[in-house]
């Protein structure tokens, strides 16, 4: 095998071990923040007269926000980078901490202002602000949303010193941080909205329209606050949140490295076709293993 | 340099992203909590997400392979579709199995590429959920048709930055040269407009090219025209307005 070769599998690889955890530690910060998605559903509880404990932060959708962190992010890396120097491993390590922190506290901030405006907004409903909520959660976003930004950077950094794609740090941390929000929001928030939220409600069906904002608010012990539905998702929406992310980044570059040329294109339709035949095979085991809601009389 | 066959690949592409954007399966926040079929995310994300992928994949393409029109074009759209089949089927694995719910569209009875029954699987209150067969392969026609249009505008972004002297410096060791950064930013810009514009027209959510708002498509083509003839121009035009530019 060509040795290049080698060193750029190995380095793909890295890379998609960063995408994994990046994937896992973004699904988890929106569970905790109730960021993107099944935000609409805390946001709209206190409306419904139901007062709740969740933390409510919703700065825009993931994919929004996660380009920013991550561009952010990369020009402190860059900024650390033009006075340091980019020779030593440590040195450009150290960089990426620093702009991973930088993104931490500005997410810090963000966070606070979101959650305490919008709790404002809603104090006519009768919703009160949690200083324990706000003192608590905050840093276990921030924590979350750090991991997430330090992979992504981690993960830039590996390609670009690869020579594995041209653009420059911060434009491919920036599109990064949208695939990532993209697979955040998509995969990870649908455990969240429609089990978490809805447990008291029967599993294996959508959420009525009819009960949207009735969220749970005890816990298996207590109120229920968000730290709890982080734990909850960490079993299943985070890991598969990591998965869809490592697979995206990987089978990206994979179809780059390993066939070249034109071969590489045709690599990227066969896989596209692999993923329509077990997605045909997965469509099917839904049906047969869940069966139907309705007769066939009552639908006509 | 300055050239018209530039400028007509831009609004091609542009009309190309947002037509694209039509085809993408979304959910917006209701598919979160499995009431609608699509990929729960907005529709500006969604197609951003898939096509900017894309958008790596054309520049990789273009790095490897400088002036090959075809392949940087054809990478960008296999690199989108890519990205969508995969974060389809996830999404897809997380309604079976951490949801519950089968896979359903409540827009048709029959499902027009399985023939599967549909509305007998969708869950009371809902819209349906997952990506059935007909929104996958539209999502992945969707993302074909944005990643070459992504490509598109990049590759003639590219080339008429390249040509401006002085444009192939580097800023350090570490950094692209600046006509990369330059035509990257500009076609994640032109990538935008055309998105958001496409997201009005479709107003929430959509299904794919079998929803009923499809037939909206016409109007959206008309607007991205417009705005990538404009945005377009002002992209090209900088590298008439720089010292030593045309």
């Amino acid at each position: 095998m060509d040795p290049q070769m080698m060193v750029e599998l190995g380095a793909l690889t890295i890379v998609g071990a960063a995408a994994l955890i990046a994937g896992i530690a973004e699904d988890l910060e929106s569970d905790v923040g109730s960021q993107s998605n099944p935000n609409s559903q805390v946001q709209l509880a206190p409306q419904m007269g139901y007062l709740h404990r969740l933390y409510n932060k919703a700065i825009s959708g993931e994919p929004a926000s996660y380009p920013f962190y991550a561009a952010i992010g990369a020009a402190t890396t860059i900024s650390v980078l033009s006075v340091t120097g980019s020779e030593s491993l440590i040195g450009v390590f150290f960089a990426l901490v620093a702009g991973a922190f930088v993104t931490a506290l500005i997410h810090g901030v963000y966070a606070t202002t979101s959650y305490v405006g919008r709790l404002a907004s809603q104090s006519r409903f009768g919703q009160p602000i949690y200083l324990d909520v706000l003192r608590t959660h905050t840093p276990v976003l921030m924590a979350h949303g750090f991991i997430a930004n330090f992979s992504i950077l981690l993960l830039t950094w590996i390609l670009i010193a690869q020579h594995l794609s041209p653009f420059p740090f911060i434009v491919l941390a920036f599109i990064w941080g949208i695939a990532l929000g993209g697979v955040g929001s998509a995969v990870g928030d649908v455990h969240l909205g429609t089990d978490r939220y809805y447990q008291d409600r029967p599993y294996g069906s959508g959420v009525n329209a009819a009960h949207s904002g009735s969220v749970v608010r005890k816990a298996e012990s207590g109120l229920r606050n968000s730290i709890d539905c982080a734990w909850f998702c960490s079993k299943f929406g985070g890991p598969l949140t990591g998965l869809g992310f490592g697979l995206v980044v990987y089978l990206h570059f994979w179809k780059e490295v390993v066939v070249k040329d034109w071969w590489s294109a045709v690599a990227g339709v066969i896989i596209v076709v692999i993923f329509v035949i077990m997605n045909t095979y997965l469509e099917r085991y839904s049906r047969q293993r869940y069966g139907t809601y309705k007769e066939e009389t009552e639908a006509e | 340099m300055f050239d018209l066959l530039f400028w007509v690949w831009i609004i091609l592409g542009g009309i190309l992203i947002g037509a694209g954007v039509h085809f993408i399966p979304v959910g917006g926040a209701p598919a979160a909590m499995s009431q609608a079929t699509g990929v729960g995310t907005g529709t500006t994300m969604l197609a951003a997400a898939s096509g900017l992928t894309g958008l790596i994949g054309a520049g990789s393409a273009y790095y490897l392979h400088p002036g090959d029109f075809a392949y940087t074009v054809v990478m960008g759209g296999v690199s989108a579709a890519l990205m969508i089949a995969i974060l389809a089927f996830i999404a897809n694995v997380m309604y079976v199995y951490g949801a519950g719910v089968p896979l359903a569209s409540a827009k048709v009875k029959y499902d027009p590429i399985t023939k599967w029954r549909q509305d007998l699987y969708v869950s009371r209150g809902t819209e349906g959920h997952g990506s059935p067969m007909v929104s996958f392969i539209s999502g992945i026609i969707g993302a074909f048709l944005a990643g070459v249009g992504g490509a598109l505008v990049y590759f003639a972004l590219v080339e008429t930055y390249k040509a401006i002297p002085g444009f192939s410096a580097t800023f350090g060791s570490y950094s692209a040269p600046y006509y990369v950064s330059l035509a990257a930013a500009f076609a994640i810009g032109i990538f935008f407009l055309n998105c958001v514009m496409a997201s009005y027209n479709i107003g929430g959510t959509i299904e794919g090219f079998h929803d009923p708002k499809f037939k909206r498509l016409p109007k959206s083509i008309v607007a991205s025209l417009v705005v990538s003839a404009v945005g377009g121009l002002f992209a090209l035009l900088i590298s008439v307005m720089l010292p030593g530019g045309i």
